[in-house]
């Protein structure tokens, strides 16, 4: 499968590459230049239109935590350069989007409460980022809707934890997420058999876990009982 | 009241403005220049400026946002997406307690209720689809909830679509439309849609039941396609022109 990730040049971009690279074709694209990375600013021009081309899925990030800059900048890129990624897209055959995006929608809900992918978000309209992530993932529905292409929304918890299951454990935080788990969920969204929108929480299982995954165990069969599997 | 309208200078912005003067102090702005003999203060902005809307929202109680930009496509964000944000990050901060936004019927009720649905009305949950008009216009509405309901700024939405010259029932003044042909079903005479923007500045707060309330104007039509009885009963608008030669047959033998 040949697979495009934006955000190129985040940490999560170069990690995916990393695992993905064994059974697939990966391209790392960023709206900045950067070694191996191929630069595009999602615009509405050939450049992305060339980004897209030959691609099979796109896991488009739509949340890095340590993402930062003006209102304007990012509210643009989420919503302006998603519609143009995906329209590319949908007019260049590519079958699925996953787009990682974040719990951290939902977590003005207490902590008490059962919160699955049935509970609508919450996100705050004083954040840059975290807005312009719910917008995204809005974008990315509608395309969905249209059928113009499959998207999976990947909610990842927070904060996401370098290493395996157990150093999520070891953050002590109730819906954190670890780097390998963040990887298996990715690795198999891409063949999953899924309708085509669906949102998907995913945090690693920890004592006290903040979040259901009823959709994670049902369509990823994530998380499995071992922390230590590798791909689908 | 004081109202900064933004986007003034577009097709509705004079029957917004001819319904609100004499009333309240207008602030117009919009991208293009003020026309010959404006009468009222004018500020050439882009609402896409996030500085130049929080400048020019300053001493105002309401903000009208009529801005919109349909065909090109960072445009079409830039003004109907980013420029919603623009607006309520200016409402917060000069404490304005609340906004009029406008946009199309198809940000909320979008091909996909359209082409399959009766009834539709303003509390449906928005599916405006990809077309760029309704996408970008969807998203603005959507950040416009998200301040109402964080910050209590009180949000309007008023839907449109079709609005018409009572006389002619053609949109542009000198066009010629067929009658007795039908119309689309969520039309509306250009004086009643102005109206409906002077009922949503001066209702009440306590005729609304949340921070964010949105509302379908168009005429009394027979079709039972979309809904407007919420306009009516909670703003008291009334439309005075019903557009009956667009939808009633030609008596026989005249």
């Amino acid at each position: 499968m040949n697979i495009l990730v934006t955000q190129g040049k985040s940490g999560l971009a170069a990690a995916l590459a990393s695992r993905l690279s064994a059974e697939h074709a990966v391209k790392l694209t960023d709206v900045d230049i950067g070694d191996g990375v191929t630069q595009c600013d999602l615009g509405h021009d050939s450049a992305t239109d060339d980004v897209v081309s030959g691609i099979d899925a796109i896991i488009h990030i739509g949340y890095n935590a340590v993402d930062s800059g003006d209102p304007t900048e990012l509210l643009d890129y989420h919503t302006r350069g998603t519609y143009n990624l995906l329209t590319a897209a949908a007019e260049a055959g590519v079958s699925r989007c996953i787009y990682l995006s974040t719990l951290r929608l939902l977590q003005d809900y207490e902590e008490n409460l059962t919160v699955t992918e049935k509970w609508r978000s919450l996100p705050p309209s004083e954040d840059p980022l975290l807005l312009s992530c719910h917008l995204g993932e809005i974008v990315c529905k509608e395309f969905a809707r249209d059928g113009l292409i499959d998207v999976v929304t990947l909610r990842l918890g927070f904060p996401l934890v370098c290493g395996d299951r157990q150093a999520a454990v070891d953050s002590g935080e109730s819906a954190a997420v670890a780097l390998d788990d963040v990887l298996t969920a990715v690795e198999r969204s891409l063949s999953a058999d899924i309708a085509r929108w669906q949102d998907v929480h995913i945090q690693s299982p920890v004592p006290q876990q903040r979040y259901l995954m009823h959709a994670a165990g049902e369509l990823l069969q994530f998380p499995s009982a071992s922390g230590t599997e590798g791909g689908a | 009241m004081n109202i900064l309208i933004l986007g003034g200078n577009g097709m509705l912005g004079p029957w917004t403005i001819d319904a609100l003067a004499g009333r309240h102090n207008l602030r117009v702005t919009d991208i293009n220049d003020a026309p010959d003999g404006f009468e009222h203060e004018y500020v050439k902005l882009d609402a896409a400026d996030l500085e130049g809307v929080i400048d020019a929202a300053a001493g105002m109680d309401v903000i009208v946002n009529l801005s919109v930009l349909r065909e090109d496509r960072k445009l079409a964000f830039d003004v109907s997406t980013r420029g919603n944000y623009n607006m309520m990050i200016a409402a917060r901060k000069h404490g304005i307690g609340r906004v009029v936004n406008t946009g199309p019927h198809f940000q909320t009720v979008g091909p996909q209720y359209e082409q399959w649905d009766f009834g539709l009305n303003p509390e449906m949950p928005p599916q405006p689809g990809t077309r760029l008009y309704a996408l970008t216009k969807s998203l603005g509405q959507e950040i416009t909830r998200l301040f109402a309901e964080r910050h209590g700024i009180q949000v309007l939405t008023l839907h449109y679509y079709n609005m018409m010259h009572p006389d002619t029932h053609a949109t542009v003044a000198g066009d010629t439309v067929p009658l007795h042909d039908d119309l689309t079903p969520f039309s509306v005479a250009w004086p009643d849609a102005g109206d409906a923007i002077r009922c949503a500045v001066e209702v009440p707060e306590t005729r609304l039941y949340s921070k964010f309330e949105s509302f379908f104007v168009f005429a009394d039509l027979p079709h039972g396609k979309f809904r407007n009885d919420k306009i009516r009963r909670v703003l008291g608008w009334s439309p005075r022109y019903q557009l009956e030669a667009r939808w009633n047959k030609p008596v026989v033998g005249s």
